[in-house]
């Protein structure tokens, strides 16, 4: 099941939410040329998650969804066009547990 | 005591000289402050010699106490709203909104016509300086929707607010961009109230060189402050300034 917030999809898989990059984001951003992730282990709803720097912007990405940070997509730090990918296993951001069923399901269909 | 001719001439020998650079200075007080004023807007951030900085201070205080506002005299349109139109850099508020670039550091573009240009030029070498100081603690450029607070330096206003406003290409707004802009105004408001300010002047952000169409971005202005001043029961005053007629009207509409 798939919402969307923050111009990112949030993918619920069991207990597990992966936030994805959308195509819109893509295109507003374009091609990402640099990324940081959020130190912080657990994160609330518009917390920081991803400073990214893109040819068309500069954006600090903030979570649609508080959760704890079980995974990084760390191969975005090396490699930050992945980001770009129209692949979800490419352009996913964080994946989080903990989150709040009723807040996830009160986000808007994607 | 130096006049001014004197002051800016001394002034552009020594950035010439510190960028080893030679040419020759014009005699007529506006080529030589245009002189002056490309020569500061290519300087990089580093420190100068205090002999420059108390030329210059001189130079400009003299130069901004010309045609200065003062924000107390102006008149509210609606409560705690005021539209004035003018140049930002004249204004006696507390705090001016400057729409900056993500690396912060003021305009580099010799004697270029955007705000974050004559902001930069106005307030002094000091400014790129500190603003330097911000971005190299921060290890990173600045992201779009964020606020960050400097001295004034020079400028009748004390304090500068700089946002990086977003990016609008052939006026495409989409959710995001609008959210965005949004966003400058709800930091640069939050953080005018973190810092005790009483009255902030707002430039149309993003609607220069940014490209955002201005019809909307002055409702998106409007509307955000409004809404901030209700939710947070804030005590701010805010100024929208305009700069040109089209602007004006544009404002007025959304406002009374």
């Amino acid at each position: 099941m798939r919402k969307v917030a923050n111009y990112l999809w949030v993918e619920k898989n069991g207990e597990e939410y992966k936030l994805i990059m959308t195509p819109e984001l893509q295109d507003d951003i374009g091609t990402v040329g640099f990324v940081e992730f959020t130190k912080e282990k657990t994160l609330k709803k518009d917390d920081s998650v991803l400073e990214l720097e893109g040819s068309k912007t500069v954006l600090d990405l903030t979570a649609p969804i508080g959760g704890k940070i079980v995974a990084v997509n760390e191969k975005a730090e090396d490699a930050p066009e992945l980001l770009n990918s129209a692949d979800p296993d490419e352009s996913w951001v964080v994946k989080l547990a903990e989150v709040d069923e009723a807040e996830f399901n009160a986000l808007e269909n994607a | 005591m130096m006049t001014q001719l004197q002051r800016l001439h001394f002034l552009i020998s020594y950035m010439q000289q510190e960028m080893k650079e030679k040419g020759p200075i014009p005699e007529h007080f506006d080529e030589r402050f245009a002189m002056f004023r490309g020569l500061a807007n290519r300087r990089p951030a580093r420190p100068a010699a205090g002999e420059f900085i108390d030329v210059q201070d001189a130079f400009l205080a003299e130069y901004n106490a010309a045609g200065i506002t003062d924000s107390d005299a102006l008149s509210p349109v609606a409560a705690q709203l005021y539209l004035w139109q003018g140049d930002i850099t004249t204004l006696r508020a507390e705090a001016v909104v400057n729409a900056a670039n993500p690396d912060m550091l003021g305009c580099f573009i010799p004697n270029h016509d955007c705000i974050d240009n004559i902001i930069h030029t106005k307030a002094g070498v000091e400014l790129r300086l500190e603003c330097a100081e911000l971005m190299q603690r921060q290890g990173r450029k600045e992201a779009v929707g964020r606020a960050k607070i400097t001295s004034a330096y020079n400028l009748p206003a004390e304090y500068i607010l700089h946002t990086v406003g977003p990016y609008v290409r052939e006026g495409r707004v989409t959710a995001m961009k609008a959210d965005l802009l949004r966003k400058c105004y709800t930091s640069c408001l939050s953080l005018a109230d973190e810092n005790g300010i009483r009255n902030i002047a707002f430039c149309s952000i993003s609607t220069g060189v940014f490209g955002f169409p201005k019809e909307a971005a002055a409702k998106i202005a409007v509307d955000t402050v409004r809404n901030y001043l209700e939710e947070t029961g804030s005590g701010l005053e805010v100024i929208f300034n305009v700069f040109d007629e089209e602007d004006l009207k544009i404002y007025e509409a959304h406002l009374i």
